[in-house]
Formats: structure tokens, C-alpha cells, sequence
């Protein structure tokens, strides 16, 4: 899934949305910005990408109420400063546009939050990415081990090739925020399959195990919900290397959002979903019935993960069968586990049983 | 109570002279307040301030009270309590009778509200100190009439069970500037006593007193040298009360027995027209009838049974032709309420907060016994928000600061669902939780408490559903307040967005998109697609007025029409000046404009002073409307409250006439406690009497 960066295109779409306020006015009502509904509600699968996207349920932000009429506000504000980025040859941070929103007077943020939020919408109206906008998040992207070769341009306009395994240290190749062409290509590999993994513990337990050259693939660490830079490359690697995705997770309710959002699309990006999704990812473990079937030291489901179990059997992306029994599993036996949990059999038990057993069940070991 | 306390004083004054003081004492501690160290402290301060009070009042003075504690010896638990006020004084011969005596028979004869029903008065004091220090209590008093002051020791004989003066003399006395002191009384006194805080403490005491004594200047330096004031908040000094006669529904029989034989009227009829409130010449008639006594029988000369049947006929158990003897109620203006403003003000100065609401309810009766409830709630930030609210008993302007439980007060305040009212409370019953206090105020001419103590009131139906009334009306004042701030809120919001968000969304997108400013009259209509009501209630400094503005948006596409009404303090003696639009009184504090019309996208204003108030009277104007279209910032006008506010006008206005109908009793003015004459008096000590 390529993508093409063209400022005059993103030019004419910020405008598009400040043109609906500006008629509204003239036309005596009050100013208006229209969005897709951003819940689960409004999230359908669909066919020809392989992925979640936001349904055709929209609402409207009218400036009938104090709030969003500051949020409209703050949208002009953020596409007259995405324009001077855009004609400047400038990027900032989300951070840094924050603060920089301390200069617009009635316009500007109440917190951070307010502004990712906002710079969201903005995607989602316009179909950029914020990319697009010159805009970069304050997160940083993942990890990664494994005899993969990439080429990245450098601050000073130069091509390096790095291999993720020979040029780097024991933190592995660090991936950048932008991981588009223009930035980042993928050159070569010897690799089988990709595993993600949520924990640190966990990543760096296999790294000193070997169990990369063992079992010839590349490790990802996701550092609980993964950037979208994370999961974007893990789609290329996917899709331009045709690799096989598996992820390693604890086995608890969060940790089953996290494979959703790797695999099907988040809920809060599902109108990016095909650049960030991979389709084909599966979910090694921590499954619920590995609790059982391991014996693994687990905690008690609290109230809250009982809530965002149940809210998952109604949510779309987990309506097949195998989540379904999964979900209802973990509830029923109300126990939830940590990956490092499997250390309860020493220190190589998931190195030498618990991963070979898993991977021997889909072919890859 | 009376009789009882009087009972026992003359028991020791006669035949058991020989029983000593500290056995008294150590008998009947609990009622006299000196039952522990740390209340003995409590009680001596509160004798001091109750006469401080009472004699100011009396006088018309209004009161500068001192009041220091100092640790002397901490080991041995002694404190020294100094006392001053500005009152009167006390005349150098009467000293000795109000330290150094009980002082029952004063009280119960006349019967009006009054602090001092409490203890022994300022006696127990003397013999406090007396008893755990030996030391005698010093007493400084200067009178206007007199050019120096007195000091003496008043101390006692516990052998002989006497008072007795010493170091007699006469002085120059200065205050703290140097400039003479033309009035006062200055009481020194040492006790074995332990000081503590919270919530009973000295300091909790004087607060609370402050509160519902607003016209009082308190200032109060406590054992660490700390210095606590609270400022007179009024010059208004509460008003005066009269003494009424007792009523018959309220009167026991021992009571009853000693006013028959005390009596020289020569007819039953004359005595009961002269002695009890409430009894017409036809009513005199009718109890002599019923109680099978001649109209000319002698009180004096009435055996027993003759004194229980005109009881059974004053209580209604005899009846003429099937009916009780119908009495005229007794008149209320023995009373004397704090009132509205004041305890506004009072909640004010002690907790700082921004609102209040109060409720005083008309004066009623039970058993005989006139009663009136009012009570207070303040309500704000400044108050912790997720513990109980505080409560502050009163009865007749005396704190009441323990066993708050078992207070019939206290169980009103319970009885109140206070979560419709915007306060937190667990199951709809209990002390509610919240940023807030409660004060309630019994004034009576005859309080009822559970136990000698006299700290709780027992319960009282009657006075129980007026207090639950009281609560009930004043909870609707907070949850309109709390209402009201929230719309409030949301109209500032609607504000800002037309006047400073629009304008810029305009500008911006624009801007933006290169093309002109766009007119935004037609967004706005639809935006607030209401008519706006905005209040100011603000003093003037220059004029030393309340100014008064109403504004009245129309932001709707149709014409309105609309009657406006506001409440101000008619009741508490304002007058509402500069009022150019005119309009009409609708009720008692309610006045009414009329509003023909107001076109889309125009304001009509409103504009008054209000004259004869102080500074932080009123601060706040409710504004009523009368028509179709909701008004933000103001409350549809509820016809029935209208009609309630006019009813209990008419009520006050009756019960002033009934009280013109029987001149109160002429009350003659006496320095505190000090009876003169057979008034049933008697020296606890067996002195000179």
C-alpha cells in the first residue's frame, strides 16, 4: 500500500474543512466541522482492504457550545500553522505545537491531549496522514533484532544500510517515527517470520537466549500499545517481504487490544487502517487457555478487565469465532497472566518449550 | 428545672446549712458544667460572656468582650481565666450578691427568652476556683455614674459556708490606650481546668457565640498566646425583649401551687385574668366554671385539689359543655430571633464563604410556650467537601456543643433528604455530607432539654416539624443557588462564544481562506436561540447604596414580551430608591416590571439602588419572569410561592395586632442577676441574708 505526498492535495483538504465553517456563517447558521463517528461502533470491515475502517456514521461539531466552538477555533489555528510548516519546509512535534498554541490567544490548547485529538480529526477529515501535516508524535517507535538489512536516510541526506542484527547492540535497531519511502527502505533479509512482543523483559529474555538465530527471525518489541510507526513496519516487512507476523503478548484483556490493533486496525486510526494493519498477524499467546494448560502463576481478573472483556465481545474486530471462545475463556476462568509468568519453569523454559510448541502448532518451527 | 435547682437551694439554705459546699459541688457538677478539667474551663468562659451579653443588651450597650486564658501551672492543670466587657457594671453593693449567690428566683417568675436558664451563673465560678485553688476570684466594676472603679476579691468560707470580700478598694481603671474606662466589668479568676480544641473547646464556644451575637466585638487570647477576633458585624443590637405571663397550656402544677399561695387577689377571676397571658375576662369566667370553683373563691385560701382542678381545666381535661376552655395564644414578641441578615452575616465573618441561605419562621406556640425556629446554611468552597457539615446548635443564642446526637435539632436536620437539595448523604437520611454548615437557632421562652446537662433539646413534635419546615424551605434556597450558578455558568459560556470565539472563528477561516469577513448576526440568533437575563447586585461605595442592574437579551427572532420580578429586603427596613422604570409591589420583598416589548437582538435594562443597608446585606438578586419563552439567568415565576410570601405576610401582620391587644409586662432594668427584694432568693453560702 503506497502512499503519495502531495502538499497542494493536503493544501486543498485543510481548506475544504475550513470552507464548511466559512459558508455556515454566511448563510446565517452556526459554523460546523463534520467527522466520522470515532468509536467502535462505527467500525466495519472492509473487504477489499483487508481491514477495519470508520462506517459511514458521521457528526457534526457545531459551535452552539462553548467547547466546540473553541475546538473549531483551534482547527483553524492548527491548518493556518500546518500551512506555514508546509510552505516553510519545517515539521514539529505534537508537543511542540502545544506550546506553540500559547501564542493563538482564545485558540489555544488546554492540554496535549486536546491537541493529538484535534490533529486526529484533522486526519480523519482529510484523509492525510499527519505525515502530511508536518506534524510527529512524541512516541517512540520500536526495537528491533534480526537479520534484517535497511537502508535510512540520515539527518544529513545520506543513504545508511544498517543490519539489525551485525551494525547494532544488545537495544537493537531503534525505528524511526517516519517510516515511509522517503525515509526508510527495506533491503534484505534471512528471516522466516517476525515476532512482536510486548515487554521489554520478555524481548530482551530471547535476545540473550539466542532465540533469534535459532529460529531464524526478526524480534519487534512493541512497548505496550505499539507506535503507529511500529505497526506501519511491521506492515511493510509483511507485505513487501510477504513474512509471516506472529505476536507475543501477556494473556490479559489490553494485551488482546493490542493484537487487534496490529492486526485489524485501532479504533482511533481505522481511517489509516490499510497503512498500519496487517491482516495475516497472529496471536501466539498468552492465550487463555495456556493458563490452563501451563499452569501459569495468574492473577485475578480485576473490574475493570472484566469491563474491557465484555465490551470486546461486542466489539466487531474480535466477532469471530476463536476470540469469541478465547474472551468468554478468560472470563470464565477469571484468571489473566504475564508472559514472564512462563519463567515459573526457569529462565529457558520459553526459549526451549513453551514458544517451540506454539510456533510447531503454525509451521514456522 | 427551675424548681428544682430552687429546691435544692433552699434545702441548703435552711434546714441543711451544714452540707458543704464541695459536697454540692461534687453532687450536681454535671448540671453545673464542671463535671471534667476540660469543660470547667468551657463552662466558667460561658457564664462570663452569657452575663457579659445579657447586661449589654439590658443596657443597650454594644458589647466589647475579652476574654484570655493563661496557663499558670501546667503541671497542676491551673488556668486563670480574665473576662472583661464594656457592659454596664455592677454597683459595688451588689457585687457580692451576684458572685456570691444563686440566683433562681429571677428567672422563672417573669417569663421571657433568656440566656442566663443555664448552671448557677458566674456563682458556680467563685466556688470552682475556690474549691481547687483556695484562691477567692477578683472582680474589677465601674459604673458611668462613678468615677473610679472597684476592685475586690470575692472568695468563700468553706467552713461556714460564706462569701466573703477581701482587699477591698477603689481604683483609676484605664483601657489598653490609656484613655479612661467609663463602664465595665473585669472578672480574674484561677481554676483547676485542662484547655483543649476542636470542637468543644473555649474557642469553638466564642465562635459560635459570634455567630449568632453579630453585634458582639469578641477577641480571645488563648494559653499560647494566640489571638483570635471576630469583628462586630452589625450596630444593631438584638431587640429588646418583653417579659410575658405565663400561659396556662404551659404551666405545671407546683408552679401553679406557689403562684396561688403568693397571691393577694381577693378573686380567682382577677387573679387569673392578671397572672397568666392569653386569659379573657369570658375565658376567667368559663375555667372557674369548669373547675367547679366560685369566680370570688380566694387563691391564697385554695386547698390542693381545688389548685389540680383549675389545672385540669387549663390543660382541657375539664371542658364546658364538651368543649376546652378556649385561650387566646400567647403573645410572640417575648421573643427575640436572630433574623435573616444577621445570621447571614454572623455565618459570614466566621466562615469564609460565598453563600447563604437562612429561613426564620414565623413564632408559634406549644403548650403554652411561644417558640420560634430559624436556621442557617452556609454553603461554599472554602468548607471541606467530603466530610459531614458542621452543625451549629443554639438555643436562645447559647451554643449548644455536646451530645449533638440526642438533639432534637440535630434529628431534624437528619429527617431532611438533603440530596434534592444538592448535598451528599448516604441512604437520604443522617447528617448530610458537603462544603457546608448548618446552624439552627431555637428561641423559646421555655427550652426543653434531655438532661441536666442542658446541652441537647428534648423532643417536641411541635418544634420538631417547624425546624424540619425551616430546613426544608431553606434546602430550596441552596438547591436554587446551586441552579442558579450553573446557569450562570453556561450563560457566561454562551457569552464568550458569541462575543469572543465566533468573532475569531469568523476572522480566522477568512483569513484563511482569503475571502471577507463574514456578517454574523444570523449565527448568533441561532446560536442563543434565547432571551438572556443578566443580575448585578453590587455595593456602592460613594452612595453607600445596594446598585441593582437587570439586563434582559432578546436573542431570538420573534419580539417578546415579558413581566420581570426581583426579591430585595423589604423585611429587613430597605427602601428601593432610584428605580426609573417604576413598575409595581407584588408581594412583601417582590417587586414587578412590566417588559411590553423587546425586539430581536435588543436588551431592556433594569435599573435600582436599595438604600439603608450595609455592605454585604444583600448580594445577590433573584430575578422571576412572568411569559412564554424560557429567560436564562432567571426562574419562570412559581404563582404559589407568590401566594405563600403574601400569606405569611398577613400572618405577621395579625400577630403584630394580637400583641398590641395585651401590653407585655413593663421589664425594669436590672444589672445582670442581680434581684432585689423576695424573689425567692436565696444565699447558697447562708450569709447575711
Amino acid at each position: 500500500m503506497a502512499r503519495v505526498n502531495d502538499p497542494q492535495l493536503t493544501k486543498a483538504r485543510l481548506h475544504s474543512v475550513v470552507e464548511e465553517m466559512y459558508d455556515r456563517i454566511v448563510k446565517g447558521e452556526p459554523p460546523t466541522m463534520t467527522l466520522p463517528v470515532r468509536t467502535k461502533n462505527n467500525i466495519g470491515f472492509d473487504r477489499k482492504l483487508g481491514v477495519y475502517k470508520y462506517g459511514k456514521k458521521r457528526s457534526t461539531r457545531d459551535a452552539t457550545s462553548l467547547g466546540s466552538a473553541k475546538n473549531l477555533l483551534r482547527a483553524l489555528h492548527v491548518v493556518e500553522f500546518i500551512e506555514e510548516m508546509i510552505e516553510a519546509g519545517k515539521s514539529s512535534t505534537l508537543r511542540e505545537m502545544y506550546y506553540i498554541s500559547e501564542g493563538w490567544g482564545l485558540g489555544k490548547f488546554g492540554s496535549q491531549n486536546e491537541s493529538n485529538n484535534l490533529a486526529e480529526d484533522l486526519e480523519v477529515v482529510t484523509s492525510c496522514l499527519r505525515e502530511d501535516f508536518k506534524l510527529r508524535p512524541e512516541e517512540d517507535g520500536a526495537r528491533m533484532i534480526g537479520n534484517i538489512t535497511i537502508n535510512e536516510l540520515n539527518r544529513r541526506g545520506q543513504w545508511m544500510t544498517i543490519n539489525a542484527r551485525d551494525d547494532v547492540g544488545d537495544s537493537g535497531y531503534g525505528v524511526p517515527y517516519n517510516v515511509e519511502v522517503e525515509k526508510i527502505e527495506l533491503k534484505e533479509h534471512d528471516v522466516k517470520f517476525l515476532m512482536a512482543i510486548e515487554t521489554g523483559g520478555m524481548f530482551d529474555r530471547l535476545i540473550e537466549n539466542g532465540f533469534d538465530e535459532d529460529y531464524n527471525c526478526g524480534l519487534i518489541h512493541l512497548k505496550g500499545q505499539p507506535a503507529r510507526s511500529t505497526r506501519r513496519i511491521i506492515k511493510r516487512m509483511n507485505e513487501e517481504w510477504d513474512l509471516p507476523v506472529v505476536v507475543f503478548l501477556d494473556g490479559d484483556p489490553w494485551s488482546f487490544r493490542i493484537f487487534a490493533s496490529i492486526a485489524y486496525g485501532a479504533i482511533k486510526t481505522a481511517h489509516i487502517s490499510e497503512y498500519l494493519a496487517t491482516p495475516s498477524a497472529t496471536y501466539l499467546g498468552i492465550t487463555a487457555d495456556d493458563i490452563l494448560a501451563y499452569d501459569l502463576p495468574a492473577d485475578e481478573l480485576s473490574k475493570k478487565d472484566i469491563e474491557a472483556l465484555n465490551a470486546e465481545l461486542s466489539d466487531p474486530r474480535f466477532a469471530d469465532g476463536w476470540w469469541q471462545d478465547q474472551i468468554n475463556m478468560m472470563l470464565e476462568v477469571g484468571k489473566k497472566a504475564e508472559q514472564q509468568s512462563l519463567a515459573k519453569y526457569g529462565l529457558d523454559f520459553v526459549t526451549d518449550t513453551y514458544l517451540p510448541e506454539k510456533l510447531g502448532e503454525l509451521g514456522l518451527a | 428545672m427551675c424548681d428544682e435547682m430552687s429546691g435544692i437551694a433552699k434545702k441548703m439554705a435552711s434546714n441543711q446549712k451544714q452540707i458543704a459546699i464541695s459536697e454540692f459541688f461534687e453532687k450536681n457538677k454535671h448540671f453545673l458544667g464542671f463535671d471534667s478539667l476540660q469543660r470547667s474551663i468551657i463552662t466558667a468562659v460561658k457564664e462570663a460572656v452569657d452575663n457579659s451579653l445579657d447586661a449589654c443588651e439590658e443596657a443597650r450597650i454594644l458589647p466589647d468582650i475579652k476574654i484570655k486564658i493563661s496557663k499558670i501551672d501546667s503541671k497542676k492543670d491551673i488556668l486563670e481565666l480574665v473576662a472583661e466587657d464594656n457592659g454596664p457594671g455592677i454597683p459595688q453593693r451588689s457585687i457580692e450578691k451576684v458572685f456570691g449567690q444563686l440566683l433562681f428566683g429571677s428567672r422563672f417568675h417573669a417569663i421571657r427568652q433568656s440566656r442566663g436558664q443555664q448552671g448557677i451563673g458566674i456563682t458556680g465560678v467563685v466556688m470552682y476556683s475556690q474549691l481547687t485553688t483556695g484562691k477567692p476570684t477578683n472582680v474589677v466594676s465601674k459604673v458611668a455614674s462613678e468615677a473610679t472603679a472597684v476592685t475586690v476579691n470575692i472568695g468563700l468560707d468553706t467552713r461556714k459556708n460564706k462569701a466573703v470580700k477581701s482587699d477591698q478598694d477603689r481604683i483609676i481603671w484605664e483601657n489598653e490606650d490609656l484613655s479612661p474606662k467609663e463602664h465595665g466589668l473585669k472578672v480574674t479568676t484561677r481554676m483547676k481546668a485542662k484547655y483543649q480544641r476542636g470542637r468543644q473547646s473555649v474557642y469553638q464556644y466564642l465562635r459560635m457565640t459570634s455567630i449568632v451575637n453579630p453585634h458582639a466585638e469578641i477577641t480571645f487570647v488563648d494559653p499560647d498566646g494566640e489571638k483570635h477576633h471576630w469583628p462586630r458585624v452589625t450596630e444593631r443590637l438584638p431587640r429588646k425583649v418583653d417579659a410575658i405571663k405565663p400561659h396556662p397550656h404551659g404551666i405545671e402544677l407546683g408552679q401553679l401551687q406557689r403562684m396561688c399561695r403568693e397571691s393577694k387577689d381577693s378573686r380567682l377571676t382577677v387573679f387569673l385574668r392578671q397572672n397568666f397571658s392569653g386569659v379573657s375576662m369570658r375565658a376567667a369566667k368559663e375555667l372557674c366554671e369548669a373547675s367547679e370553683l366560685p369566680i370570688t373563691a380566694k387563691p391564697k385560701t385554695m386547698k390542693p385539689d381545688q389548685v389540680r382542678s383549675l389545672l385540669e381545666a387549663f390543660q382541657g381535661e375539664r371542658m364546658l359543655g364538651g368543649k376546652p376552655i378556649k385561650l387566646l395564644s400567647p403573645p410572640t414578641n417575648c421573643l427575640s430571633p436572630i433574623e435573616e441578615m444577621l445570621i447571614k452575616k454572623g455565618l459570614s465573618k466566621t466562615i469564609d464563604s460565598k453563600f447563604v441561605s437562612t429561613m426564620t419562621r414565623a413564632p408559634t406556640v406549644s403548650h403554652g410556650n411561644p417558640f420560634q425556629v430559624e436556621v442557617g446554611l452556609i454553603f461554599g468552597d472554602g468548607m471541606v467537601a467530603d466530610k459531614h457539615v458542621e452543625i451549629l446548635r443554639f438555643a436562645n443564642r447559647v451554643p449548644l456543643m455536646y451530645q449533638q446526637g440526642g438533639c432534637l435539632l440535630t434529628k431534624a436536620i437528619e429527617s431532611v433528604d438533603w440530596r434534592q437539595y444538592g448535598l451528599e448523604q448516604a441512604g437520604g437520611k443522617g447528617v448530610p455530607k458537603g462544603p457546608a454548615a448548618i446552624l439552627v437557632h431555637l428561641a423559646s421562652t421555655n427550652v426543653q432539654f434531655t438532661s441536666e446537662a442542658k446541652e441537647a433539646l428534648s423532643d417536641n413534635e411541635f418544634v420538631f416539624e417547624e425546624s424540619r419546615k425551616a430546613m426544608l424551605e431553606m434546602g430550596r434556597g441552596l438547591r436554587k443557588h446551586l441552579e442558579k450558578k450553573k446557569k450562570m455558568a453556561k450563560t457566561r459560556e454562551k457569552f464568550e462564544l458569541i462575543n469572543d470565539i465566533l468573532p475569531a472563528i469568523a476572522e480566522k477561516s477568512a483569513a484563511i481562506l482569503e475571502r471577507p469577513v463574514p456578517e454574523l448576526a444570523g449565527s448568533i440568533t441561532k446560536i442563543m436561540s434565547a432571551v438572556i437575563c443578566n443580575e448585578s447586585t453590587s455595593w456602592n461605595r460613594e452612595t453607600k447604596e445596594t446598585d441593582v442592574t437587570i439586563t434582559l437579551f432578546n436573542y431570538t427572532s420573534r419580539a417578546r414580551s415579558y413581566s420581570i420580578l426581583v426579591n430585595w429586603p423589604e423585611k429587613s427596613g430597605a427602601s428601593m430608591i432610584a428605580n426609573e422604570r417604576g413598575g409595581r409591589k407584588e408581594a412583601m420583598g417582590i417587586w414587578g416590571w412590566k417588559i411590553e416589548t423587546l425586539d430581536p437582538g435588543q436588551k431592556a435594562e433594569i435599573n435600582y439602588s436599595l438604600a439603608n443597608l450595609e455592605k454585604g446585606d444583600w448580594t445577590e438578586t433573584e430575578v422571576f419572569f412572568r411569559g412564554s419563552q424560557d429567560v436564562i439567568g432567571a426562574t419562570k415565576l412559581d404563582e404559589k410561592m407568590l401566594e405563600e410570601i403574601r400569606n405569611q405576610e398577613k400572618i405577621l401582620a395579625e400577630s403584630a395586632e394580637n400583641s398590641e391587644d395585651e401590653p407585655p409586662v413593663e421589664s425594669r432594668y436590672e444589672p445582670a442577676g442581680v434581684v432585689e427584694g423576695d424573689t425567692n432568693q436565696t444565699t447558697l453560702f447562708g450569709g447575711d441574708e
